[in-house]
């Protein structure tokens, strides 16, 4: 039984706001030591693959800090990283399926399954999707991402997010109902 | 029963994020398929997310993000302090090109009166006359900078 109205994972801190613009090592540590697991979390269920995940991971940041980007505060650099990371996952998959623009319906690379942990039915229901969807999810319901947030993370018009992400809820519901979760669980 | 969006969306998401229900919302939620499939994916994505979170593999060393982030910083603070040096190299190499296609015709007659004066049967050979015009100097001159400049600009761009 899923554990129901957990308190979310904080990647958001607001010590670092108050900290020099210019990010240094300490700075750029901090950050890292606050967002690295919540955004290797995604990257993996996005992608299915730990080794990935974490050269993703690895990418990311180092954009980020190549682009010389400072951002206001630490939610505003973490909102950054988020869209870094979800380009370098549709990157991953459009190299992938080269003949296709658009976002593979599930991603079947060898060592997907093995590698996603299974452990828990959600990565089992979540592997089901569209790697689209599952980034769409996560992003809203585990970071808390606004719709305009999402829409700019994954290059979609914003307006199409609220119907796309209740499709996508569908889909996940769906998933997770045939693996014996049924949202008439008591929740609190 | 199909579900349909819901105003109380919003809330409901809210809600199961924080786990705080108001009596109101929570009689809603079990009476709303849209609300209650909500709450069911907010919360099997908290659950996995704490559980992804705390998996036991280390993080990637961040020493080397940092380091490599540093090297592509200088690299491109390199490349700005020496654009202008760049911009010297090709404006020299230009205008050795220009000068030297402006002087083509000249300087060959020069090259082949040079070499039709010079006398190869003589034991001591006399440096033609030629070879002492400063045109010809100045224009060879230039070649051979410009070729110089040419080669460390590309030198410098393979680097
Ligand atoms: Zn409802």
């Amino acid at each position: 039984m899923i554990p129901m109205a957990l308190t979310l994972p904080r990647t958001l801190t607001t010590d670092l706001a108050g900290r020099a613009v210019t990010m240094d090592e300490a700075a750029f540590r901090h950050l890292y030591d606050r967002t690295a697991r919540p955004l290797r979390a995604y990257l993996m269920r996005s992608c299915g693959d730990l080794a990935l995940a974490d050269d993703l991971l690895q990418e990311a940041y180092l954009r980020m800090l190549r682009s010389g980007f400072e951002g206001e505060d630490d939610d505003h650099r973490k909102n950054y990283l988020y869209r870094i990371a979800t380009n370098l996952l549709r990157d991953h998959f459009r190299r992938k399926r080269p003949e296709s623009d658009e976002v593979p319906e599930r991603d079947e690379s060898p060592g997907h399954d093995e590698a996603v942990h299974l452990r828990s039915d959600v990565g089992g229901a979540m592997a089901e999707l569209a790697p689209r969807d599952r980034q769409m999810l996560w992003l809203a319901y585990v970071e808390g991402a606004s719709h305009q947030e999402i829409a700019k993370a994954l290059g979609l018009r914003s307006a199409s997010i609220r119907s796309m992400l209740f499709r996508a809820r569908q889909r996940l519901a769906k998933q997770l109902q045939a693996r014996g979760l049924r949202p008439e669980l008591e929740v609190s | 029963m199909t579900a349909k969006p819901c105003s109380h969306e919003e809330a409901v998401t809210a809600a199961a994020r924080s786990g705080d229900w108001s009596p109101e919302l929570k009689a809603h939620r079990d009476g709303c398929l849209t609300c209650a499939e909500l709450t069911l994916v907010v919360a099997a994505l908290a659950a996995d997310a704490e559980e992804l979170v705390a998996i036991h593999a280390p993080l990637p060393d961040p020493a080397p993000i940092w380091l490599r982030a540093q090297l592509a910083s200088r690299e491109r603070d390199y490349r700005r302090a020496t654009s202008a040096i760049v911009w010297v190299q090709r404006a020299a190499v230009a205008v050795t090109l220009a000068v030297g296609l402006a002087f083509v015709p000249g300087l060959w007659n020069l090259v082949k009166g040079a070499f039709t004066s010079l006398d190869l049967s003589s034991p001591v050979a006399d440096l033609p006359r030629a070879a002492g015009s400063p045109l010809l100097v100045i224009v060879v001159s230039m070649l051979v900078l410009g070729g110089l400049a040419l080669w460390e600009l590309t030198a410098a761009q393979e680097n």
